[in-house]
């Protein structure tokens, strides 16, 4: 059975990779269609955090950008061996396509940035991605998720990404307080 | 099957000293959903102390100029003999905000 469920994506003020001009963006997606979502939201960030290390010069969000790419990674390959065992694949679909869309206007812009500026809107842009997905996660994923291993992969990934926002905000608030 | 890995607090902790006329006792820290449960530990010199990593990432044990377990994967884990006395914090260098205690006993 193909579960429905319609996500609502606001706008955020800080161009982040869920926005829309219209600031709502609906989706009807199943299992593997919030999989794909899923894996595709921390692929864009294992590549903003890779833009970091290419880019930043400061040792926290150096260190916050590797445990990014070490955790997502992670996470993704938790995906992977669960679609395995379940002998199915995570299915392409329009919200996965605009998030991609959306980070790459993300990444060009960030890649513009140098030294304080770079960190500064890089540690911004994690807080609010993570913000903004663990929102669409919590609220319109773990309810409607079928199938009862993929749910409980969504929350084990939920518990690590809110970590990470908490992470983030804790990285936004030492970089403020650097600003000569 | 789970990887485990020794080490044994030094240094930091002060001079060694044995158990005395109490049997090493052996502690258990589960590592799940980004913390330390129980996130504090009462402990003696000769104690054992096992993190289990339950998360799905990897996580470390770690205490400023004290010791280091390195990178903890998902499903290991990290044994340490307690060999002096005293106290200190811990952290987990991959996610900052998680922190734990190792009290004297």
């Amino acid at each position: 059975m193909r579960l429905k469920c319609s996500i609502a994506l606001l706008a955020a003020p800080l161009a982040l990779s869920l926005t829309t001009p219209t600031a709502r963006a609906q989706a009807d997606l199943n299992d593997l269609e919030m999989a794909h979502v899923a894996v595709t939201a921390s692929n864009i960030d294992i590549a903003y955090a890779h833009l970091a290390l290419a880019l930043s010069e400061n040792a926290a969000v150096r260190s916050f950008a590797e445990t990014m790419i070490r955790d997502h990674t992670a996470v993704n390959g938790k995906v992977a061996d669960l679609a395995k065992k379940l002998n199915v694949q995570a299915q392409d679909n329009a919200l996965s396509r605009k998030l991609l869309g959306d980070a790459a206007r993300i990444k060009d812009e960030l890649s513009r940035l140098r030294g304080a500026a770079f960190d500064r809107r890089y540690a911004e842009n994690e807080l609010a991605y993570h913000r903004t997905v663990n929102g669409v996660v919590a609220d319109a994923f773990v309810p409607n998720v079928e199938n009862a291993e993929v749910k409980s992969a969504f929350q084990q990934a939920l518990t690590i990404f809110r970590g990470h926002e908490r992470h983030a905000q804790d990285l936004v608030t030492k970089l403020s307080m650097d600003v000569p | 099957m789970k990887h485990i890995r020794y080490a044994a607090i030094l240094g930091a902790l002060g001079i060694a000293a044995c158990a005395g006329d109490r049997a090493p006792a052996h502690h258990v820290v589960e590592i799940r959903d980004l913390s330390f449960a129980p996130d504090t530990i009462r402990a003696a010199a000769g104690d054992t102390i096992t993190w289990a990593n339950l998360d799905i990432v990897p996580h470390t044990v770690a205490a400023a100029g004290a010791w280091d377990s390195g990178a903890i994967a998902a499903g290991a884990e990290y044994r340490l003999v307690v060999s002096g006395t005293g106290g200190m914090e811990y952290t987990c260098a991959y996610h900052p905000m998680m922190k734990g205690w190792i009290v004297p006993r």
